[in-house]
């Protein structure tokens, strides 16, 4: 592996900030002192197992928990009846018809996927609950099975809701520019029938799972759990009890990986409150990796059809427009929201001015999808680098060269893209030449003779993706008008305690992004001591009182939000400083110095007070204070909110995101002709998230990103049979890429600071997509020596790829091009 | 999943549709069966212990003969469900002669839905290879002793 140089970076920062200090996290997670959600234990706890349905789609005639509850060591069960008399449906983002689906903890008169919860058993050991779930009698009558989206809307499609009316959950009509002026003045005109993006998740190494207490004298339940967005699950739970969301204490500390896969466990959540509740007793649960799989946060499976692209000769791209056809599975955890999350990068990274996209999402017998990594963008980003190969393959252009064309340059930055989203930095072609140069692309030709000798066809390929972070919740409107969400937030406290530690708390749920060190480096520099000095509270707690209805760690948002309520904050405990220093060392707040952990008079280095007096001062020897110092309290709370105004909800136009990453990947593919495998040779990913506070967490995750994409490109996928059961329910069948199948990973970066954000920082992390489009498009490099096949699926294993190579006209024939 | 075949037997049509007939004699044939329940000439009822792995799963199984053309074809279905399964099941019988013995041509549509489902298939086809290997062996066997008299 190797790193670029990073080039110069045009913002200030203070001493930590850009350096890869030691993580915090580490000593604990490398001596095995992490605190997960598995590792939390109560006194006479139960241990909860979900029977689950065997049917994708059935009615449930009966259920009988007697056989359950006569085994010794078995607490209790709860049924979906139960559950329906005991809470309302969960909320609904959607308008109609999505609004009027009916969604429950528990599956309630039918099972819509193979996999969904229909009792919770709890017992007194894990096995116990599991055996005892195991003899829970539950009688169905088979119903028809919906599997392929593309038939949703069929006249004779099984219907899932039938309160819904049919399987339609959202469709709307995006249009921007003049379309017709745009194909007007095209040269050519490139169609594609249809593209299919495939149904996979980011997997984490840690399953969901809880434990949740009832306090019976104030009725407050404490949910020890790993979900990653407490303030949406907060406003998912507390309507459905019918509580008020401080009767519902969010803990969590170490989280195994999320990748949004942990935002919706809502459901299951509510579970475990009733069954607390009920048995009184703690319940505690964790999901098996086969119960993950089956009923859990799969990504959006996406059908592209009739694309259409205007182009002029040179490769100059004018406007496209399409259908979108997105499965969301069987119930609406999070979605629609995928409806508009992906018009935050409607033109990728190229000047189209005049886009057109129809979107339709349905529900089928699948499991619910939820956000994962790169959510929604990823599958738009991925047709419009489908759409830039396959225009470049049949013009016979160079795809280096259409997209540096077409790129929007450094100079346009803050750019406005057609619908009103403003991208604020970024210099996409250098990007590209970094990851070319470190592939080698100019070498390409001599390498590809050389493979072609060894029977293998060898191919170059490209993936341009933004990460676009820090969402304006106001895009909700665009799916249901009436949602009462815009902008967003989050919170972060800072105090210097009484013998002079530095305190921070944070609203944030981080799984392995090393927010506490990041936010050390950030309170260091501004309060000027070492980051050693700063304690910040492992975890997230929604009792610290550093809690907003934002916060969670989802959607590339920290190094934004989480990062500047800190820097909120510690400047507020900074200036608080510098007043009550000022007041004891007799000089006005603009001549005290804060540095190396004193309070320095800037006329006079030897009046100073250390931290510790200042904490002191103000927590335990206050008494003749002057009344200037009253409101000076040491403890600072910020809450960051970024600047956003509520879009034109009809012209569906405004910003939707406050920073673009720019991750540009590139590789290079040998295929083997016999077998169609791929194998990675070389890849390079280079990043622009702004300013980095710590590149090594930064590179961290761009190659955990990567071998996400990677994983998706070539193993990973969730494959339904006709009957609705998953065939790939367990790494068996589903294969995680691990050390040995990843290729050597080349990273680069530049840094474009954001001028829209306190530290010049931007999201990152989900840049997962740029590995699948830039595998894609290797492999369409690759095969254009053997027969020219069009690859039209961002899943490719050995056998679609041999297909492709048995019979390219197949594929070929989605691709038309027209003169006009 | 779906299996398919051809089977050979050195015996008449008849001898071979008798035993595919006889609810008693479909019962020997059945690997694992522990109980076998004849409810009337079309519908039986089974528990049937398939082999899995490192243990076994127990499923009860009802059987109903869906389609009956004497010495030429015949359809059976079959819904079981045991612990974190259930299986159901579609197959068919066709019977020729052959020289002085009996062609089959045999099909078999096998659903597997629930946690044993979730298996994938390139675990459960060697297993249901396997059982319709031994049903086909034991059928083989019982034709023969039929025939025998």
């Amino acid at each position: 592996m190797s790193t670029t140089a990073t080039e110069k970076v045009t913002l200030e920062r203070g001493r930590y900030q850009g350096e890869s200090v030691p993580r915090k996290e580490d000593r604990r997670l490398l001596e095995g002192q992490g605190s997960f959600v598995d590792d939390i234990r109560r006194h006479a706890m139960g241990y909860v197992h979900f029977v689950r349905s065997p049917y994708a789609h059935a009615s449930i005639l009966s259920i009988d928990v007697g056989p359950a509850l006569e085994l010794e060591g078995v607490f209790g069960t709860l049924t979906g009846g139960e559950v329906a008399i005991a809470t309302d449906p969960f909320f609904q983002i959607a308008s109609p018809p999505g609004a009027h689906v009916k969604d429950y903890a528990l599956a309630v008169g039918k099972v819509r996927y193979a996999g969904e919860p229909v009792v919770a058993v709890v017992a007194a050991t894990r096995e116990l609950a599991r055996d005892a779930a195991d003899v829970v009698e539950v009688d169905y009558e088979p119903l028809p099975v919906l599997v392929d989206a593309r038939a949703a809307r069929n006249d004779d499609a099984p219907v899932l809701h039938d309160d819904a009316g049919g399987n339609l959950s959202w469709e709307g009509v995006y249009e921007w520019g003049d379309l017709d002026q745009a194909f007007a003045e095209a040269d050519r005109v490139v169609k594609i029938d249809e593209l299919h993006f495939d149904r996979f998740n980011s997997t984490p190494l840690e399953c969901d799972g809880a434990l949740v207490e009832y306090d019976r004298g104030t009725e407050q339940w404490t949910i020890h759990s790993n979900n990653q967005f407490p303030g949406f699950a907060a406003i998912m739970m507390g309507p459905a009890m019918r509580v008020g969301l401080d009767r519902l204490r969010f803990v969590s500390q170490d989280i195994g990986g999320g990748f949004g896969n942990k935002i919706t466990s809502h459901p299951q959540l509510v579970a475990l409150c009733l069954l607390a509740r009920k048995l009184k007793r703690p319940v505690q649960w964790t999901e098996w990796r086969t119960d993950f799989h089956q009923s859990m946060s799969h990504g959006n499976e996406r059908w592209f059809h009739d694309v259409e692209v205007a182009v002029k000769a040179d490769g100059t791209l004018l406007g496209f427009r399409c259908k979108a056809l997105d499965d969301a599975g069987a119930f609406l955890r999070y979605e629609p929201l995928g409806g508009v999350i992906w018009a935050q990068v409607t033109p990728g990274l190229y000047r189209w001015q005049h886009v057109k996209v129809e979107f339709t999402q349905v529900m089928t017998n699948k499991a619910p999808v939820s956000p994962n990594r790169g959510y929604s963008r990823m599958q738009h980003l991925w047709l419009t680098e489908r759409i830039i190969d396959i225009v470049a393959s049949q013009l016979e252009l160079d795809p280096v060269e259409i997209r540096k064309l077409n790129y929007i340059k450094t100079d346009e930055m803050p750019y406005t893209t057609p619908n009103g989203c403003v991208y604020d930095s970024g210099d996409y072609g250098r990007c590209l030449d970094i990851a070319l140069e470190l592939v080698g692309a100019d070498t390409v030709d001599a390498r590809r003779r050389d493979a072609e000798a060894r029977g293998k066809l060898l191919g170059l390929g490209i993936g341009s993706t933004l990460d676009s972070g820090t969402n304006n919740f106001a895009q909700s409107r665009f799916i249901n008008p009436e949602l009462q969400f815009s902008g967003n937030n989050e919170v972060a406290t800072v105090k210097l305690d009484i013998f002079g530690e530095v305190v921070v708390t944070l609203g944030t749920t981080p799984q392995g992004q090393g927010h506490e060190t990041t936010a050390a480096q950030v309170v260091a520099d501004t309060i000027g001591c070492t980051h050693e000095m700063v304690t910040v509270r492992a975890g997230h707690d929604s009792y610290w009182n550093s809690h907003a209805g934002f916060s969670g760690t989802y959607a590339s948002q920290f190094a934004v939000t989480g990062l500047s309520a800190v820097k909120g904050a510690a400047d507020q405990l900074a200036d608080q400083m510098r007043r009550l220093a000022a007041v004891v060392l007799g000089t006005t707040p603009d001549g005290i110095v804060l540095a190396g952990g004193m309070a320095t008079r800037a006329d006079n280095p030897d009046a100073a007070l250390p931290f510790m007096a200042l904490g002191a001062i103000i927590n335990a020897n206050n008494a003749g204070l002057p009344p200037e110092t009253e409101d000076i309290t040491l403890n600072a709370r910020y809450v960051y909110r970024p600047p956003f105004d509520v879009p034109d909800i009809e012209k569906k136009y405004g910003n939707l995101t406050l920073t673009y990453s720019t991750q540009i990947h590139a590789c290079v593919v040998e295929i083997d002709r016999e077998t169609g495998e791929v194998e990675i040779v070389d890849y390079a990913a280079v990043d622009d998230c702004g300013t980095r506070i710590h590149p090594q967490i930064v590179e961290g995750q761009v190659h955990g990103a990567t071998a996400h994409a990677i994983g998706a490109a070539l193993w990973e996928t969730f494959h339904y049979d006709d009957d609705g059961q998953l065939l790939t329910a367990n790494f068996y069948d589903y294969h995680v890429p691990h050390a040995l199948d990843m290729p050597p990973i080349k990273t680069g970066s530049i840094e474009s600071p954001s001028p829209f954000t306190p530290l010049g920082t931007k999201g990152m992390g989900e840049g997962g997509g740029g590995g699948i489009h830039c595998v894609c498009s290797a492999i369409q490099d690759a095969l254009a020596g053997a027969g020219g096949a069009v690859v039209t699926d961002s899943h490719n294993p050995a056998e679609r790829v041999w297909k492709m190579l048995q019979d390219p006209e197949a594929s070929r024939a989605v691709v038309h091009v027209a003169s006009t | 999943m779906k299996v398919s075949g051809t089977r050979d037997f050195d015996a008449a049509p008849q001898a071979v549709w008798d035993v595919l007939n006889d609810p008693s004699e479909l019962a020997g044939l059945l690997p694992g069966v522990e109980h076998f329940e004849i409810q009337d000439e079309r519908n039986w009822t089974a528990t049937v212990k398939v082999p899995l792995g490192l243990g076994g799963l127990k499923l009860k199984f009802s059987f109903e003969k869906t389609e009956e053309q004497p010495i030429e074809r015949a359809e059976l279905s079959a819904n079981g469900k045991g612990i974190g399964a259930v299986i159901s099941m579609d197959t068919a019988f066709d019977l020729a002669p052959n020289g002085d013995g009996t062609s089959m041509d045999w099909a078999a549509d096998v659903r597997v839905l629930g946690q044993i489902g979730a298996m994938g298939q390139r675990v459960l086809q060697p297993i249901v290879n396997q059982q319709v290997e031994q049903v086909l062996a034991a059928l083989d066997e019982r034709v023969q002793a039929r025939a025998a008299g």
